[in-house]
């Protein structure tokens, strides 16, 4: 529980931190930071359209961010996620378009069923050649998420386009129900969180989330007691790929009704940030998704009613995450690492994967936060 | 499809044009690559030198002053990373993609506010890197095509690439990068301060990083757009990953990728859809990657396999 506050006060330090530069920039331009701060909140909760907007901002997030910890938790860096997206949308539409003679229920089921398995597919990709080949999957998943918007938006502005000035996909035959109109905030919502609860059960509670974890924390280790990193790296890659497919597919069919260009540019970018300050922590990951949230959509009403640019919370979360990865900043005491006891997984948040010995064959559950390496197989020194 | 009018002359100098941001990109990753560091960041300090370069330009009329802002601008951001990274343990990549993010913020957020403008900048005073001429050359057509116009920084990234080969194999200070790359504990033992080799690798590849923001907001074009690098600065990771930190064979992998990104460019002109032409590089990118780490694997194992 100790290391629990202690990464929850770390986080709440950062936060103020990240919001104290901000107020700097702010000052810098000549205008108050309470006031553009008080018209960000207000911006993001003022009113049922706008809490509204800002569930919906949040549902895309909340998958991305499980997304990218998924494949943190296996050791892997996946930037891809916006790739995913992107596919799992387009994928989505196209079932959504043309597959009109299922029935309506099982027409969903298509749509999501078909955005899994391509978003699974393309992030399948770098997993290979990470495992087989040591190819770094931050480049080649970086460089795979522009493949994946070109694709996208060559198949909207030509095959599949609707015939209007826009580049956008006809409008798909079935939809999920928006429940809080005017905003776009739809069932889609209760989706992800099912979807984040479930990656999270398979995490901690089936054989697979333990070997997932396991190979994140240390690969030598798991292959000597006969897992295969190769394997449980390529399932994580693609679970999280599936993530990011499914977050793509609620935004196609509950929010914009049809493909729109260019619609998820910054969904995975934004859903990495929240991963990325918590440290991958599952539990924490949700509430940092909101909070990214929050500030999108807040960022709106700030830029209207006083003359801050909205760009300025991307600053924020910028410095926010900078600030957040380096370890040593606010760290209070000297914490003695605990070497071999049994940690419940997901109440430790700094772990030193170093100090950890891993004897026997009773192992002591993996520690939950690895950082994740780059080169497969090689502890950071 | 007229093969003559894609191969031609021009196309030699077209290809070096594209690569050339790429190079600069590519250097200062394979400076901290040498290092043990991976700069994921090379995008961010690349776009934040581009911008200094562009405003300073603007506001001064000078573009020796923009070229310097932003190598310091280029210098800053690695700075940030150095101190995360060394000092308070950040995990490289993450703190390179917060880098990253931060450049695309910080850039449109002063777009916004000092400048005024939102997406482009692109002003008539701005003064943009002069190109060399050689009137010399003017008689023979074939040289002149090829060598006539360069810009300053696309003959200075030559002397770049030669420059930082040389300190990295022949000069005591490579010698030392290299080990503290390789074998840090030994390093150590021998006397080398780890931590200050990796400090200097950064803010060098910081200063490239800049200049190559430099080279492409006021040498390869001459305006600033939102998020205008475009995943350069990650096909100059690709590239030094191609070429294992080396300059020279970096360099040659940059070649690969700007002679498909200017091979696209010409294709286009015959039908092929804008996005398919744009997505090549990207795809030959991942391509020569997976292709060139399966083969250092292949050579690695065989090495091995002789020993045993």
């Amino acid at each position: 529980m100790k290391a629990t506050m202690q990464s929850l006060i770390k986080i709440l330090l950062t936060m103020i931190f990240a919001l104290l530069i901000g107020a700097i920039f702010i000052l810098i331009i000549g205008e108050n930071p309470l006031e553009a701060y008080v018209a960000l909140v207000r911006g993001a909760f003022n009113g049922k359209l706008k809490i509204g907007t800002t569930l919906a901002s949040f549902t895309p997030l909340l998958l991305t961010s499980c997304a990218f910890a998924v494949a943190a938790k296996a050791g892997a860096f996946n930037v891809g996620v916006e790739g995913e997206v992107f596919l799992g949308g387009i994928t989505a539409a196209y079932i959504g378009i043309n597959w009109t003679f299922l029935p309506k229920p099982i027409l969903l089921v298509a749509c999501f069923a078909g955005a899994i398995i391509v978003a699974a597919l393309w992030a399948w990709i770098p997993a290979v050649l990470k495992v087989y080949y040591r190819v770094s999957e931050v480049c080649v998943t970086i460089l795979m998420n522009s493949v994946a918007l070109y694709i996208t938006s060559y198949l909207v502005s030509g095959p599949m386009s609707a015939g209007v000035a826009n580049a956008q996909s006809l409008p798909v035959t079935v939809n999920l129900t928006q429940f809080m109109k005017p905003s776009s905030v739809n069932t889609g919502l209760f989706v992800a969180i099912a979807v984040v609860v479930l990656v999270t059960l398979v995490l901690y509670k089936t054989t697979i989330g333990y070997k997932i974890r396991s190979v994140g924390t240390n690969p030598n280790f798991s292959e000597y007691v006969g897992i295969s990193p190769k394997k449980s790296l390529i399932q994580a890659m693609m679970l999280s790929g599936a993530l990011g497919g499914i977050a793509g597919c609620i935004e196609v069919l509950g929010v914009h009704g049809y493909f729109l260009n260019n619609f998820a540019t910054g969904l995975g970018s934004n859903g990495m940030l929240a991963s990325l300050i918590v440290k991958n922590n599952m539990v924490f990951a949700p509430f940092m998704a909101f909070f990214l949230a929050m500030l999108k959509s807040g960022a709106m009403g700030m830029q209207q009613s006083t003359g801050v640019p909205k760009s300025l919370v991307d600053t924020i979360t910028a410095v926010f995450i900078i600030v957040a990865t380096m370890e040593l900043l606010f760290k209070f005491g000297n914490k003695k690492p605990r070497r071999g006891g049994g940690t419940p997984p997901g109440k430790t948040a700094n772990a030193d994967i170093e100090t950890q010995t891993r004897t026997g064959v009773n192992l002591p559950s993996a520690k939950t936060t690895g950082t994740p390496t780059h080169n497969e197989g090689e502890v950071t020194t | 499809m007229n093969f003559s009018k894609i191969f031609n002359t021009s196309l030699i100098y077209a290809t070096f044009r594209s690569a050339t941001p790429i190079i600069y990109a590519a250097l200062c990753a394979a400076i901290t690559q040498q290092a043990d560091i991976l700069n994921i960041g090379t995008e961010g300090i690349m776009l934040t030198g581009a911008f200094a370069a562009v405003t300073v330009s603007y506001l001064t009329g000078s573009w020796i002053l923009g070229v310097l802002t932003a190598m310091a601008a280029g210098f800053l951001m690695s700075m940030i990373m150095a101190v995360g990274h060394i000092r308070y343990k950040a995990e490289i990549c993450a703190i390179g993609m917060g880098i990253n993010m931060f450049a695309i913020a910080i850039t449109k957020f002063l777009l916004n506010s000092v400048l005024g403008k939102s997406g482009t900048f692109s002003e008539p005073e701005i003064q943009a890197i002069p190109r060399v001429s050689l009137p010399f050359l003017t008689k023979v057509k074939f040289l002149n095509e090829l060598f006539n116009n360069w810009c300053i920084t696309e003959w200075f990234v030559i002397v770049l690439i030669i420059a930082i080969w040389f300190i990295f194999y022949k000069t005591v200070w490579g010698l030392r990068l290299r080990a503290v790359g390789q074998f840090p504990a030994a390093a150590q033992t021998a006397g080398i301060n780890v931590n200050a080799m990796k400090y200097q690798a950064i803010a060098i590849s910081g200063l490239i990083g800049g200049l190559a923001g430099a080279h492409l907001s006021l040498g390869y074009s001459k305006m600033f757009t939102e998020n205008m690098t475009n995943a350069r600065g990650f096909m100059g990771v690709a590239a030094m990953y191609f070429g294992s930190g080396h300059p020279i064979l970096t360099a040659v992998g940059c070649l690969v990728f700007g002679f498909s990104d200017s091979i696209g460019a010409r294709l286009q002109a015959y039908g092929v859809p804008s996005q398919l032409v744009l997505l090549m590089p990207y795809v030959v990118v991942i391509v020569t990657l997976a292709i060139s780490m399966a083969s250092k694997l292949a050579r690695e194992k065989k090495r091995k396999s002789s020993l045993a």
